[in-house]
């Protein structure tokens, strides 16, 4: 396989006109620590956009940075620490669940790919950040969207399409996005003890207080955690000035306490776990599991995982008030990583599960994300139409024939 | 019984402004089509009397005014199902609308088209706490999601000056902000999941409860997408808890560059205020006159600010905006001690844009918006433009997110006046442009920017995003001659324009 | 808004205002939410702002409207909470005032609606003839369905339904008189005794002039006054209501030549609001302008007065759940929110808030009677927030309100000067009892 290493945008366009002319579909790769998330891509050849590197404006006072999509999400963090600055939707990176070494990934993976954290449930999506974008579309043609301001309804909103399509419809050259301040410190209260469905109404409490909550996560007793031995626990993070968080957690372990047993986490303890529930560390050990991602409605998350725990041997751990769920199955989970029964159990509830990891014989035949109903799949194939007739960016790498 | 189509289509709008070629074989056939609608839609749901349509002829921008063919108000979302699928199979063009109080003209009707009123949509249909979300019909207004949750100590962010009478559907479809937009994020950000109405009738859901999309975010590129792409008849918002404490700062200037200054200094300084509002001096006069908000009426320009969150917090930032605001040569400071006064301070910016109706029997009102730093530069253009044209503006700025809306004031009795503001205007948005800023923040392309469009994409990113329309509405028969100068044919668009057999690149790496 | 009246007819002095209200309007949509008849029928033509711009081109091209104009422009309640909303201050009431007029002189109405409002506009103001009529409305309300059934009479049907089961009899403060001050007399004060209230509802004067006389002030009931003309006024028969205001401020304005008037009282806010208005329907009348604009400023709704003087303490602890109703005539057309609410909690009374408060509750003057389906659709709508609340008892300021959500709860409603009359030592109101 023919693999490419375009230097700039007249590359990428470059390389994009030759395909459309010889039909040979690309597999697009930043920082590759994703290549196992969706459909194999079945492609003539590689383009590694990883040389559009770096940091073309960043304005702190104006809480906006442009960067070309290659710029490894490390230098992107360490710049704004020193302005006191953040990404606030917490990109993720998931190297290590592939069982690759973390640290490579960039901002434009995490941008077609839409990866958010913990702090999704305060702060948003990565889409919701994207600002303004320049990419090259399956058609050969440059073209930009959006701009450099955080207020913004000129035209349609390109950048939340572009943001979690995968490199199905175009190849970012430049991305803008939204930055915010960081919080100084860090505090979690830890509720010990409690069952999924407990957990998720503790957790339901605190995000419906007013105690600005950035995290909720529960990690059930049978998932091993290195941070804590006390058994099953749901964790509740406030991050922010001094005096407000220590006031906030207070406030929260207060309410918690008739729930079950309360205690605070300091702000070092708190970051090394946050950043496990944030890259889906739990679940790293066993590489040949299945391993879905389930969205729901917060308070249903429980509810699938008690469906699923009657079927097969499963391992869970609920991010975002419970409106996260990674579901880990044990080897024996069938042909079809058990996307039967984990789609049937979602079906009533109204979300959608992603198959994040499996062999390539299994992702090849299975529905990776979520089969969409006739009406919405004539949208979905008519857009990519509209970017990218010639099917040549990520074939298949979200659905069969897109 | 029925007008007849000649006097239905008496064009009525502003001469530059250039709309889609009516279609005669439909306005020969307007008797028929009534009837059919009437089927569809029954009672006093289909109105064609010219009398009775002229008081639809325009939204909240009286500039443009145009008959619309016949208005449909249907009440359920098979009625809009029906009259979709049949203007698709007759080839009828559609303007959707909400209240009507779109600044950009985005429910100007068209003389060969049905004008699809959503209004009798306003019922709330599930409120649920435990997950966060409610969800309603597109007819009810911004206002009574908040007013149908606060008993409960929640309340929707997006908050647009117009809130207690624009619709949900119609912040949808325009992307609306508000004052708290900067923390709390626009329309998009805040809203979970989508019924459509498809132009061939088919109805979809987008998204739901959950928190993110399955599959291209269609939820994203619906949101303010200005009813070009499908009609929404359900919508999912995310509710939150109110802050427990807010409280509002007015903040006095000798000259609006002194307030801008101060904006900066607080951004930078890492705060992040829940509302970060500017006026100037005659957008300050009106809106206090009306509201009583106790302005200072000496100042040249005013800062609102707003810090929410925990009692402690919101008095260290306070204090710690006082020192910014001194420092940047603030002339007085005043700090809200309640609730009813908070909601006083900002009663008078809410209002402010029609208040302006005391001073000037007409405005038009603009919304770019621009990097912040590049406001005194703005402001000072703008000051020259006024004098060019002869005409007055009054400034409010969402200053936290370098939203501007210049209120242009003319007498659209006087000759001659309404073009003068329209060229104002357009010459600000230019402004706008040039300086890294964009057209619109939150009021939409509508009519109204349509032409400038050009100003800020090329012919290859308008086509990009035409292609969009494509996948929705390949006819092109939703709201046509909004948003894009000129709308292709999809077919057109479709095409590609490249050739194989070209030797391929030598000179890019390869590994 | 731009408006295309011609030179001509700007020259006429009600086309002149009309055109000044009009250039006001910048088609914000504000009012339309809080219009009830927009948020019942999500229909621009129901709404102010939709009424506005029918009334506009009714206006510019002059002559007979088309039967829909009239049909939307009659379905305006006036409850005038599209000017409570109004950034602007486009003056809604005087716009629709004026077009009601010009529907009146030049429209045709059919046959059922004219008689019918023929019927309303000379029965209603008139005391005399309308304790007739409410006999009448007594004997014909068992064959209400059958009125119901012939269409010139359908109308006829609502008012015999209406009509009270039981018809009070004469009071003892019928008018004209004097009612002294106990005490040192403070104020000297004019009641206006108006026309259907004192029929239906002779309490309501008892308690005021009960309660005024405890506090030290002289009560009026000057002679040779009545109706305050806002019912015609509202049906767009202006010459009958300026003849009915003509003759109050003839009264009026004897009684403050003669011994001085502190205010001129009303306890029925849709009157006070017409009240108020005085001085600009005669604006233009060389012999009236002075001394209407004379009767206007002394104009006040009963709890404006009680609230300024003084509410004596309370005699009792009342201990009772209020839910207060604000008529849209005290809220919209006078603007007054604060006194009512703060005069109950100082006699004792818990005031509770009825949610959608800015909604009206459908009675509107003679609303209920033209337009029973909006009327009966918008009682329901207050009937649900009040029975939300649970309260013991319901309190408003206006007698049309009591009658009209009478008919759909069973909570005992009063008026305002009631509960206050009872808590400061006057007898318990009938309905608690």
């Amino acid at each position: 396989m023919e693999k490419l290493k375009p230097r700039d945008e007249a590359d990428c366009l470059e390389i994009v006109k030759w395909a459309v002319a010889d039909k040979k579909p690309l597999e697009i790769v930043s920082g590759g620590t994703k290549r196992g998330y969706g459909r194999p891509v079945e492609a003539a050849a590689l383009a590694d956009v990883s040389g559009l590197s770096g940091i073309s404006l960043y304005e702190p006072e104006e809480l906006v940075m442009t960067a070309r999509p290659g710029t490894p999400l490390a230098e992107i963090e360490k710049t704004l620490h020193a302005n006191n600055q953040e990404l606030a939707f917490e990109p993720a990176d998931y190297s290590k669940i592939y069982g690759k070494r973390g640290g490579s990934a960039t901002l434009g993976g995490i941008l077609a790919g839409n990866i958010s954290g913990p702090r999704r449930i305060k702060a948003g999506a990565a889409r919701d950040h994207f600002l303004g974008l320049r990419a090259v579309s399956g058609r050969g043609e440059i073209f930009k969207a959006g701009g450099r301001v955080v207020k913004n309804v000129t035209g349609y909103d390109l950048c939340k399409i572009l943001c979690g399509s995968w490199g199905t419809l175009a190849i970012l050259t430049e991305v803008t996005v939204k930055v915010l301040p960081a919080g100084q410190r860090i505090l979690t209260v830890i509720v010990s003890g409690l069952s999924d469905s407990d957990a998720t109404n503790a957790m339901a409490a605190a995000m419906g207080s007013s105690f600005e909550v950035s995290g909720a996560a529960y990690i059930p007793a049978d998932v091993s955690i290195k941070s804590a031995t006390d058994g099953a626990i749901a964790a509740i993070r406030v991050e922010g000035t001094g005096p407000s968080v220590s006031y906030r957690a207070a406030g929260l372990a207060e309410m918690l306490k008739p729930a079950g047993d309360c205690r605070i986490e300091k702000t070092g303890d708190s970051r090394a776990f946050w950043r496990s529930v944030r890259d889906a560390e739990f679940f790293t050990e066993h590489r040949d599991r299945p391993l879905w991602r389930v969205s729901v409605a917060p308070m249903s998350g429980p509810d699938v995982v008690a469906t699923l725990r009657g079927q097969a041997d499963i391992r869970a751990v609920y991010d975002w008030a419970g409106g996260l769920v990674w579901i880990e199955f044990s080897s024996e989970a069938g042909d079809d990583a058990g996307a039967g029964i984990v789609r049937d159990a979602v079906r009533p509830h109204g979300g959608h599960a992603t198959l994040v990891r499996a062999d390539d014989g299994v992702r090849r035949k299975t529905d990776i994300f979520h089969p969409q109903d006739a009406a919405l799949a004539g949208v979905t194939s008519r857009l990519k139409d509209g970017f990218d007739p010639e099917r040549i960016l990520n074939p298949g790498r979200m659905y069969r024939t897109v | 019984m029925n007008s007849a189509p000649e006097q239905a289509v008496s064009l009525d709008q502003h001469s530059a402004l250039e709309m889609p070629e009516l279609d005669v074989d439909i306005l020969g056939r307007r008797n028929e089509i009534i009837r059919d609608l009437r089927a569809l839609v029954p009672g006093e749901g289909v109105i064609s009397e010219t009398s009775e349509m002229r008081v639809y002829e325009s939204d909240g921008l009286t500039a443009y005014r145009q008959l619309p063919f016949v208005v449909v108000l249907p009440e359920t979302v098979e009625q809009v199902s029906a009259v979709l699928r049949y203007c698709h199979k007759t080839g009828l063009k559609v303007v959707p609308r909400g209240a009507g109080t779109s600044l950009s003209g985005g429910a100007l009707p068209l003389g060969d088209g049905v004008l699809l009123g959503l209004a009798k949509f306003n019922r709330i249909l599930d409120i649920d706490y435990a997950n966060r979300t409610a969800t309603v019909q597109p007819g009810v207004t911004n206002l009574a999601i908040t007013k149908a949750v606060e008993g409960r100590g929640f309340y929707y962010a997006p908050d647009p000056s117009s809130q207690i009478a624009c619709t949900i559907g119609g912040n949808v479809a325009e992307n609306s902000g508000g004052v708290h937009c900067l923390k709390y994020g626009l329309t998009t950000n805040n809203i979970l999941g989508l019924q459509l109405v498809l132009i061939t009738g088919e109805i979809i859901n987008i998204g739901g409860k959950h928190l993110d999309s399955d599959g291209y975010d269609l939820l994203g590129l619906l949101t303010g997408s200005e009813g070009l792409l499908g009609v929404i008849t359900e919508v999912t918002v995310r509710i939150l808890r109110e802050p427990e404490t807010a409280r509002a700062m007015i903040i006095g200037f000798p000259s609006s560059e002194d307030a801008g200054a101060c904006v900066g200094s607080i951004i930078g300084a890492g705060i992040i205020a829940g509302g970060m509002e500017m006026m100037d001096r005659p957008a300050i006069h009106a809106a206090d006159e009306f509201a009583q908000a106790g302005y200072p009426l000496d100042v040249e320009a005013l800062l609102i600010v707003e810090l929410d969150g925990p009692e402690a917090e919101v008095t260290d930032l306070i204090g710690r905006v006082e020192e910014i605001a001194d420092a940047n040569n603030a002339s007085n400071v005043q700090v809200s001690q309640n609730e009813p006064e908070r909601q006083k301070f900002w009663a008078g910016r809410k209002a402010a844009f029609p208040a302006i109706g005391r001073i000037s029997p007409d405005y038009y009102c603009m919304d770019g918006t621009i990097p912040r730093h590049q406001l005194p530069k703005v402001l000072a253009r703008m000051r020259e433009l006024s004098e060019k044209y002869g005409l007055g503006v009054a400034n409010v700025f969402h200053a936290g997110d370098g939203n501007l809306h210049p209120l242009i004031m003319y007498d659209s009795n006087v000759p001659g006046e309404l073009e003068a503001a329209e060229d104002f205007g357009a010459d600000i948005l230019r402004l706008c442009v040039e300086v890294g800023g964009v057209l619109t923040g939150e009021h939409g392309v509508g009519v109204e920017k349509r032409d400038l469009m050009p100003e800020m994409f090329s012919e290859t990113d308008l086509d990009h995003q035409q292609r969009v329309k494509c996948a929705f509405d390949a006819d092109g028969l939703l709201n046509p001659g909004k948003v894009f100068p000129t709308l292709h044919r999809c077919a057109e668009l479709g095409r590609i324009h490249i050739h194989g057999g070209k030797i391929p690149f030598p000179d890019i790496p390869r590994f | 808004m731009q408006t295309r009246f011609s030179i001509h007819q700007l020259a006429d002095p009600d086309i002149s205002v009309a055109n000044d209200i009009l250039r006001k309007c910048v088609h914000c949509g504000f009012c339309t939410a809080t219009c009830p008849t927009y948020v019942l029928l999500g229909d621009e033509l129901d709404s102010p702002r939709g009424r506005i711009y029918l009334i506009k081109n009714m206006l510019e091209d002059g002559g007979a409207p088309s039967p829909d104009t009239v049909k939307h422009v009659d379905r305006c309640l006036s409850c005038l909470s599209c000017m409570s909303t109004c950034p602007a201050s486009v003056n809604y009431m005087h716009l629709v005032d004026y077009a009601r007029d010009h529907i009146e002189e030049t429209y045709r109405r059919p046959l059922s609606d004219r008689l019918f409002r023929a019927i309303l506009a000379k029965l209603l103001p008139n005391p005399r003839l309308f304790r007739l009529g409410m006999i009448a409305g007594f004997v014909a309300k068992p064959f209400a369905s059958l009125l119901e059934a012939i269409p010139v009479t359908r109308r006829l049907a609502a008012l015999a339904r209406l009509a009270p089961s039981r018809l009070p009899g004469r009071s003892a403060n019928e008018g004209p008189g004097t009612f002294p001050a106990m005490g040192v007399r403070r104020k000297r004060v004019a009641l206006l005794s108006g026309c259907a209230q004192r029929v239906l509802a002779p309490e309501l004067h008892d308690a005021t002039i009960r309660i005024l006389q405890r506090h030290g002030v002289e009560v009026v009931l000057a002679k040779g006054e009545g109706c305050c003309g806002g019912l015609p006024h509202h049906l767009g028969k202006t010459g009958d209501s300026f003849a009915l205001a003509k003759r109050n401020i003839d009264a009026w304005s004897h009684e403050i030549d003669d011994q001085g008037l502190d205010a001129i009282l009303v306890n029925a806010s849709g009157c006070g609001t017409t009240l108020k208005d005085y001085g600009f329907m005669f604006r233009e009348d060389p012999v009236y302008s002075v001394k209407a604009a004379r009767i206007s400023e002394l104009a006040a709704d009963i709890t404006e007065f009680l609230n300024q003087l003084g509410l004596d303490d309370p005699t009792i602890d009342p201990d009772l759940d209020v839910a207060y109703h604000s008529a849209c005539s005290l809220q919209h057309g006078q603007q007054v929110h604060e006194p009512p609410r703060d005069l109950l909690s100082k006699a004792g009374f818990r005031v509770h808030e009825i949610p959608e408060g800015h909604l009206c509750c459908g009675s509107a003057g003679t609303y209920n009677m033209l337009q029973p389906r909006l009327s009966k659709a918008l009682r329901n709508r207050k009937i649900g927030h009040i029975e939300g609340l649970d309260p013991d008892v319901v309190a408003t300021g206006n007698l049309g309100c009591i009658t009209q959500l009478a008919t759909g709860t069973k909570i005992p409603l009063v008026h305002t000067i009631e509960l206050l009359d009872w808590a400061t030592g006057g007898p318990k109101p009938a309905k608690l009892s």
